[in-house]
């Protein structure tokens, strides 16, 4: 479990979504969990048992905190993979962009020997792909999952470089040419977000160096935009709210930035602290109370956790 | 443990409503104080000023013609404006007027409703109905609508639910709720579908369904083809006859007009049994010039009544054959077929469907009450942790943005399953724009008016670029509760707007393409040119990649002739590039793709042997 968070689903449950989420970017036999190449009956039948147990009304009621946006994603994610497998044409097409799950069926019927391990790679065996990419690519029938590949080879290199909005451009690109491709899709969000946590990061050290150099109005403008460029950066959202409320800003937008921390870093200590202060000073007591016994569950030994618990709930 | 709250499923109908909950695991229709199952939707001000719901209602109907209140649900969710509303005007004995925002107003007394007000005291009896049965307040249903209901007539229904005290868990449609009573309980395995001809609408839905599991695969249908219609055929019948012969258009009583209309649907219903109905009507109008009062008196055949009718039976067909192809699946793959609402009692309607689906259709549904009754077992569903029923509804109608030159960019098709969400990537569609318009769209048309304006927002403060420079990505999403929400996002800035879509009824196509005509400088573009755009970003990739590569180069063969040879070269294949780049002659920007595609392996390969 990733965090402890109060969710109105068994526990068991939880571990059933968080491990069928993390397969969500397999191919859509395996996020089905039939054999590659399953017929069209077993592939609907698989896709009605997981919505059984994963449809959204399943749940309907509950508290799911971050659940809920997982047992969404995960519904649409077999959702996609039922209509695609049991569309002729969409099967046809799915096979054709992505060879490796051609390959896997080829593997599960037998036709062909299952796995064979593979030789060091060299240089010209490298040089060779390419040549054969560049070949293939301009071959009329193939130009589309050939240029798929192409983006997709290209996006892991830029991955592997750590270059992560080159990479999403790329992977960007693949979607265009072909949207259905299970591994674009797979990594677009995941990419997309470290692009965007990247620029976030570079914007949040520009505002570090505004702080030091005491030009608060700066370090202001650049934490907004670390904040903007991805909500994940509990960082820049805690300094954000902070330096705000150094220089007695509005309430309402130390809340937000504070909020945002909480909800990116939902263990850190000083950014509940902060968020349960303002909206304290915002009249939301009984939601101030909640934050406050958060971070007093979180850190019972920080120093105004103790005071405040102290102050308001004397037991 | 605390006794479970009472949850009711409520078939909100244009002609009858029922409400129905889940007695110890059986779907059950709870009857009405006046002890009977069906309660007739009509909502009357009585003459010593008293509101009245239902058969009370109805039986006063025609001495008090212009304060009784019938088939509110053709209305609901419409503009005064539209086409069909203004059709259905004509032949309504209670006032109609438009409010400020071209909204629909029903006159009542001296007061004025909104269609959800009066929708709402219908199910505010239902709700008494149920309360008077359990002894207990009633507060959380689901509510069933036509399945081609678009959005604002969902919302409006659901505001109406809101309206009348009752929390609605979800709104579902009537097909598939009455797929599920039909399903429920049994091992049905395979493919049905729902014909369901009611008295203002018209659905049908094919579902897949497999032990518990509901999985509708398409629907279509048409909020304005039911019983309501085959009696206003008659009804002009009637009319037009009588005005031949004496000269006076009765339509213009409001009296006579609610006694035409009573005894059109007795004769409609009768000709489902009888081979001949008699239509009496003594002192039905008295000349203008004074004399003798008028009666009318006729004899309508069930052959007269199929004539009159005939074209509106073949149009059910005609929607039942395109969900079919929707649904790819062919007559004699179906397992079952299920009739549902009151018309599909007319012979002719029966012998049409057989002879389509070419099957009986199945015996053991009660065609009133069957679509409450799936409410119920849905109500029951999302409120018990062990039930073993899951729905797999999908979105009737297609969802895109309007896009430059009055199209339509479809982002979401129908009979796609929800919750759903799409993400596309859209331009500006002209120089120097900073400001662009995202006109949600509801519909199957291509040109953008045709459609329904479901909501409209605007992203603002976009870079200054030329046409097609900057990037919006448009998100469409529509949640497990079949509430659509649009969002656009300026992808440089991460500037974001969006709209939960509410708003209710359409324009008319005319309204509609004045605005589109009036604000078409602020449309987005659609990626039509998509693989010219692509390729052009590719050709991008290539040259910065050449740009980088070129000084490496320069080093690495410092400053040998060949290496001098190979950097002039890339360089006349870089400004070549750069023309390519601003030209839309895809062929120019794929030749230089090739170009740089080759400088770029020599120069790896160059790099590679040095090093
Ligand atoms: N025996 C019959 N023969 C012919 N028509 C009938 C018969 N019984 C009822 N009807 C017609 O069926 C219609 C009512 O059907 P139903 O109660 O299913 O509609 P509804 O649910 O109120 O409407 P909708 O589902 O369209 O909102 C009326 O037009 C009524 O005249
Ligand atoms: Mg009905």
């Amino acid at each position: 479990m990733p965090e402890a968070e109060k969710v109105d689903i068994p526990e068991e449950r939880q571990r059933e979504i968080l491990a069928i989420e993390a397969k969500l970017g397999a191919n859509h036999f395996e996020v089905l969990g039939v054999p590659a190449g399953a017929s069209k009956e077993d592939v609907r039948d698989a896709f009605h048992a997981l919505s059984r147990r994963f449809h959204p009304d399943r749940f309907h009621g509950k508290e799911l905190g971050s659940f809920r946006a997982r047992i969404d994603t995960i519904f649409k994610r077999l959702v996609e993979a039922n209509n695609v497998l049991t569309d002729p044409d969409k099967r046809q097409a799915y096979l054709d962009a992505n060879p490796f799950v051609r390959a896997a069926i080829r593997a599960a019927t037998g036709s062909t020997p299952a796995h064979q391990p593979e030789a060091p790679r060299s240089a010209e065996d490298d040089a060779r792909d390419a040549e054969r990419r560049a070949r293939l690519s301009r071959h009329p029938y193939l130009a589309r999952s050939s240029k798929v590949f192409e983006q997709l080879h290209k996006a892991r290199a830029h991955i592997a470089k750590g270059e992560f909005s080159h990479a999403f451009t790329m992977l960007n690109l693949a979607a265009q040419i072909d949207p259905q491709n299970a591994e674009v899709k797979a990594l677009l969000p995941e990419v997309r977000k470290k692009a965007e946590l990247l620029r976030s990061e570079t914007d949040y050290k520009r505002a570090l160096t505004a702080l030091e150099q005491g030009n608060d109005d700066l370090a202001l403008q650049a934490l907004r935009a670390a904040v903007n460029a991805s909500a994940s950066n509990a960082q820049a959202a805690l300094k954000a709210a902070q330096l705000l409320e150094q220089r007695g800003g509005d309430v309402k937008e130390i809340s937000s930035f504070a909020q945002k921390a909480v909800d990116a870093a939902p263990t850190n200590v000083e950014a509940r602290v902060l968020l349960g202060r303002m909206l304290e000073q915002g009249g939301m007591k009984a939601l101030a109370k909640k934050h406050f016994e958060e971070a007093a569950r979180l850190g019972p030994d920080h120093p105004e956790v103790k005071k405040h618990v102290k102050k308001r709930w004397p037991f | 443990m605390a006794e479970r709250e009472p949850v009711i499923g409520i078939d909100l109908g244009t002609t009858n409503s029922v409400v129905a909950f889940m007695q110890d695991g059986t779907p059950t229709v709870i009857r009405n104080r006046a002890s009977t199952n069906l309660t007739p939707s009509v909502v009357a001000l009585s003459k010593t000023g008293k509101m009245l719901v239902g058969q009370i209602a109805k039986r006063q109907a025609i001495t008090n013609a212009t304060d009784t209140v019938y088939a509110a649900k053709r209305l609901i969710g419409r503009k005064f404006s539209a086409p069909q509303t203004q059709d259905g005007v004509k032949s309504l004995s209670y006032q109609v007027s438009a409010g400020q925002h071209d909204d629909i107003r029903i006159q009542l007394g001296d007061k004025h409703y909104s269609v959800p007000e009066i929708s709402a005291m219908v199910l505010r009896e239902l709700k008494l109905d149920a309360e008077a049965f359990f002894g207990k307040p009633v507060r959380k249903a689901v509510i069933t609508v036509p399945a081609y209901f678009n959005d604002g007539q969902r919302q409006a229904t659901k505001d109406a639910g809101r309206i009348a005290g009752l929390e609605v868990l979800r709104i579902i449609n009537e097909p598939t709720a009455a797929a599920l009573a039909y399903g429920f309980g049994k091992s049905v395995n395979g493919k049905i579908a729902v014909f369901d001809l009611g008295g203002g609408t018209f659905d049908v839905s094919v579902l897949d369904v497999s032990s518990g599991v509901f999985d509708v695969i398409a629907t279509g249908g048409d909020t304005y083809l039911g019983g309501e219609d085959f009696d206003n055929r008659l009804i002009e019948w009637l009319v037009f006859d009588f005005a031949k012969e004496n000269g006076i258009d009765l339509r213009k009583d409001r009296m006579a007009l609610q006694r035409l209309k009573d005894s059109s649907e007795k004769a409609k219903i009768e000709l489902s049994s009888a081979k001949e109905a008699q239509i009496n009507l003594p002192f039905i109008s008295s000349p203008p010039g004074g004399g003798a009062a008028l009666h009318l008196q006729k004899t309508l055949t069930r052959e007269k009544f199929e004539e009159l009718c005939g074209d509106l039976i073949a149009r059910t067909i005609t929607i039942c054959e395109q969900v079919l192809n929707d649904a790819k699946v062919k007559s004699t793959d179906l397992k079952e077929m299920i009739l549902v609402g009151g018309m599909t009692r007319v012979p002719k309607v029966v012998e049409a469907v057989k002879q389509f689906f070419r099957r009986d259709p199945c015996k053991g549904v009660h065609p009133d009450e069957v679509v409450a009754l799936g409410a119920a077992v849905q109500a029951d569903a999302l409120t018990s942790a062990d039930s073993e029923v899951v729905l797999l509804d999908v979105t009737p109608q297609s969802l895109g943005v309007a896009v430059a030159g009055g199209y339509v960019r479809r982002l979401i098709p129908r009979n796609t399953t929800v919750p759903t969400s799409v993400t596309e990537i859209f331009n500006t569609s002209k120089d120097e724009q900073t400001t662009v318009k995202i006109m949600v769209l509801q519909g199957e048309a291509e040109v953008a008016h045709q459609n329904e304006l479901l909501g409209e927002f605007i992203l603002t403060g976009l870079r200054s670029a030329r046409r097609g420079e900057v990037e919006i990505d448009v998100t469409f999403e529509i949640n497990s509760e079949g509430i659509v929400s649009v969002s656009a996002r300026d992808r440089e800035t991460g500037l974001q707007q969006s709209i939960q879509v509410t708003a209710s009824g359409g324009l008319t196509e005319e309204e509609l393409k004045r605005i589109m005509e009036e604000q078409a400088d602020l449309l987005l573009e659609a990626r039509t040119g998509e693989e010219l755009q692509s390729r052009k970003l590719e050709l991008k990739g290539l040259m910065k990649e050449v740009e980088d590569l070129m000084p490496e180069l320069d080093k690495a063969t410092q400053g040998s002739e060949f290496g001098q040879e190979a950097i002039s070269k890339a360089k006349a294949a870089l400004e070549n590039a750069r023309r390519a780049f601003e030209s839309p002659v895809l062929s120019k920007v794929t030749e230089s793709m090739d170009v740089l595609t080759r400088t770029v392996s020599l120069f790896k390969g160059v790099l590679e042997r040095i090093k």
